[in-house]
């Protein structure tokens, strides 16, 4: 199904004012916001990072000036069922921590943490404050055939694309300035205020005004962009691990021309596992030496905690609607996507035997490597696959092909129908309702090439505004 | 506020090369007219612009002269040579890509139109007829991001790092014009000795200070009148006395430093010891090699005391 037209052919009600915009428009003139949105991208150096040994590995944001339009009645139900599965995933990271209740009362299995490569022992029996581990997530969301909204997965370590959401706004407004005049669009400018917020929020007991960073892996990363930006709208420092030390007073500390000087809250963009070599890989130059140690201690918030990984991992993902039960007594708001998983036998069966019609993913990757769509694989790609499930049934998953939902988009001057997903941003600074912020829309990607579903900015993937637009009463 | 030390150099840098390739661009466009102005028969030569930038003339063994293309490629677009304009502005851009959490985002727009703006063009500025449009652009270009700058950032230790990277740099830039060019000047003998006004006319233009030097001096064009005025005049800011003085006061408005203080008074009184009214070219030569060693000393202070 199309976001914008029914199955008429006919624009649905939120997005009428920007079809017949669009149909109004001169044969070249869609073709000429487009090249002159595309040349703002690059005047503002709006880029993201590509690994690759050539040159220009920063490469120009690809946008795309057709925005994905949500109706506000809708977009309200899915807001509240993001904020209900991450206060639930909180509490249930909480759980897994500590006391571990879920497991006591046989709602999830033990023996799936036991090789859960996302589980860090080096978390157990700890606090974090507001009781909060994922304070930021971004949850990728696809619509199927059959209209409903389905959460693919959730990111909860180091999630990225905010930024160019809010880039993507900018954009957008000055692309269609009338549009953003004549209609009800939710602004989403506020995210970065709100971010702050929560990371003031959750500063080490005592601290009333919190020496913030943003802890980036460095330049050469490919969310450097993001990570300047949000130092940037934040007013907070943007550190590497070599310009932080841990004091012997078991504090943190930033080296600046004054001296060291302290600092409170640390919003982490680097991995678990380059966090800290005294904990984690020895090897990792990115880290900082003592830095897990001034968490266990409570000096220093680190924003997500370590090991809040251990639910997103998508086999873990096959649980939350009974995590969202079990800790909130309330029925999911938002719908998983029927997920297979392959460490059980009869599941792993059923997964084999209809390789062709189910996308196969591994169970902790991220970027979109590694997946399996089994009705465009050759009879080699499903053989390995086939393969890796056998050797490891515990790092796979697998869903039904999802016939995702396609926005009209730019190609070579003229319209046509391209897959779309939609990652929103969910900020939870404490568990109890009414501590979520959860971004008005999100970054839609869209699959550039016909027919593809693979949205990764890393493989050729594009990205559209999204607006949550509120039609007057009378108007659905 | 706070000012990481990896970013307060990142800073410095920044404005170093941003300033490299403004100030390069200015002696290019200088010596440019300067040579179409002159006769032929004054064999004007195009190597000198090459050692004013720094940039080692080579050469070739059977060569007389290196030649207009050669030396303009090499100072203009040359990616191998870490001074060349295109080179300089993608050090300036990359600096402050880095940095943009403390600069104005206007700011970083700018450096990065510099920067693409050297990439699409500098290949066809080597050639006369889109030489001087192009340095016209970068000099206008990197003014327009200090006004950026001077207009809407916070007085704080980033823009000083910003600041003292100009200086340094701009500083470093009038040495260099007035000990490969002065020098020239003054030990050249015979007829070519009648265009000596032209040439310093040229010396002046390298760093834009024609104008202000008539306004200052209301007389003549006279070699140490032109020696004087770069070096000491302190109201023009190209002086290297008001570099000095500027520094003094960038670095003044920073936490109490006493070793760069110590090394700006050395360049002072570096400065005061020279009389342009008794150098002759050796003494011009030598005085410029002292300045420059002074600046090199004054840049080691300023990486050690912040950077590290």
């Amino acid at each position: 199904m199309d976001e914008l037209l029914g199955p008429d052919g006919q624009p649905r009600p939120a997005a009428a004012e920007l079809l017949r915009m669009l149909s109004s428009l001169k044969p070249d003139a869609l073709d000429e916001r487009q090249r002159a949105a595309e040349a703002e991208i690059l005047t503002m150096g709006i880029t993201f990072t590509v690994y690759s040994d050539g040159e220009d590995i920063d490469r120009a944001w690809p946008f795309d000036v057709v925005p994905r339009i949500i109706d506000g009645a809708e977009w309200d139900s899915v807001s509240a069922g993001l904020a209900q599965r991450l206060r639930a995933l909180n509490l249930f990271i909480d759980d897994i921590y500590n006391d571990r209740r879920i497991i006591a009362d046989g709602v999830f299995p033990e023996d799936l943490l036991n090789d859960s490569v996302n589980l860090r022992d080096q978390c157990r029996d700890m606090r974090p404050p507001n009781g909060v581990w994922a304070h930021i997530s971004g949850s990728d969301l696809v619509r199927h055939a059959d209209g409903d909204l389905y959460v693919l997965e959730d990111n909860l370590r180091v999630p990225s694309g905010v930024s160019y959401m809010l880039e993507n706004r900018a954009v957008a407004k000055r692309t269609f300035p009338g549009l953003f005049e004549r209609q009800s669009i939710r602004p989403v400018d506020s995210y970065t205020d709100e971010l702050n917020r929560l990371l003031r929020a959750v500063a080490p007991d005592g601290v009333t005004d919190p020496q913030i960073a943003v802890l980036t892996p460095g330049v050469f990363n490919s969310a450097y962009f993001e990570h300047s930006f949000l130092a940037q709208r934040m007013g907070a420092e943007l550190v590497e691990g070599i310009d932080l030390t841990v004091g012997d007073d078991g504090r943190v500390y930033m080296r600046t021309i004054d001296g060291l000087e302290r600092v409170d809250v640390i919003y982490r963009r680097v991995d678990d596992l380059f966090l800290d070599p005294e904990v984690f890989r020895p090897d990792s130059l990115i880290g900082v030496p003592g830095l897990m140690r001034a968490w266990r201690e409570g000096h220093v918030t680190i924003v997500n905690a370590p090991g809040a990984g251990v639910a997103d991992d998508k086999v873990v993902y096959a649980w939350v609607p009974d995590i969202i039960r079990y800790y909130l007594a309330e029925e999911p708001i938002i719908a998983n996507v029927p997920t297979w998983r392959c460490m059980y036998d009869d599941e792993r069966r059923h997964v084999l035997d209809n390789l062709r019609e189910l996308v196969v993913k591994p169970a902790n990757e991220s970027g979109g490597y590694g997946i399996l769509i089994g009705d465009r694989a050759t009879d080699e790609q499903l053989a390995a696959s086939r393969e890796a499930i056998e050797a490891d049934p515990r790092n796979w998953v697998a869903q039904p092909i999802l016939d995702l939902s396609t926005v009209p988009t730019v190609i070579d001057g003229t319209l046509a129908p391209r897959h779309v997903d939609l990652r929103p941003f969910i900020l939870t600074r404490g568990i109890g309702p009414g501590e979520s912020y959860v971004t008005p829309g999100g970054l839609t990607r869209v699959a550039l090439p016909e027919g593809s579903l693979v949205v990764n900015s890393s493989q050729g993937g594009g990205s559209k505004d999204t607006w949550i637009v509120d039609l007057p009463e009378g108007a659905r | 506020m706070a000012l990481l030390a990896r970013v307060a150099e990142r800073l410095y840098w920044g404005a170093r090369y941003c300033e490299r390739a403004e100030d390069t661009a200015r002696v290019i466009r200088a010596f440019n007219d300067q040579f179409v102005d002159f006769p032929v028969s004054a064999g004007m030569r195009w190597e000198p612009l090459a050692a004013i930038t720094g940039t080692p003339a080579q050469v070739p063994a059977d060569a007389t002269d290196l030649g207009e293309m050669a030396v303009l490629h090499s100072l203009i677009a040359d990616q191998t040579n870490p001074s060349s304009i295109a080179s300089s502005v993608e050090a300036a851009r990359e600096n402050l890509r880095t940095t943009r959490e403390v600069v104005p985002r206007e700011a970083w727009a700018a450096v990065n139109q510099l920067a693409r703006f050297a990439r699409a063009e500098s290949s066809h500025a080597v050639g006369r007829p889109g030489r001087d449009w192009f340095l016209g652009r970068i000099i206008e270009i990197s003014r327009r991001l200090d006004g950026v700058l001077e207009s809407t950032m916070s007085r704080d230790a980033a823009y000083r790092m910003w600041r003292i990277g100009r200086l340094v740099e701009r500083a470093d830039m009038t040495t260099r014009v007035l000990g490969v060019r002065a020098a020239s000047i003054l030990d050249t003998e015979g007829d070519r000795h009648r265009l000596e006004e032209l040439q310093w006319m040229g010396v002046l233009r390298s760093v834009s200070a024609l104008q202000m030097y008539q306004r200052a001096v209301r007389g003549p064009i006279e070699a140490e009148r032109v020696l004087r005025f770069l070096m000491l005049h302190e109201p023009f800011p190209r002086s290297v006395r008001s570099c000095v003085s500027d520094l003094r006061n960038e670095i003044g408005h920073l936490s109490a430093r006493a070793e760069l203080i110590g090394l700006l008074d050395a360049l002072d009184s570096a400065l005061s010891e020279c009389d342009p009214d008794v150098m002759d070219g050796a003494a011009i030569d030598a005085a410029m090699d002292t300045l420059q060693l002074a600046l090199g000393d004054l840049h080691r202070g300023i990486i050690n005391e912040f950077a590290s």
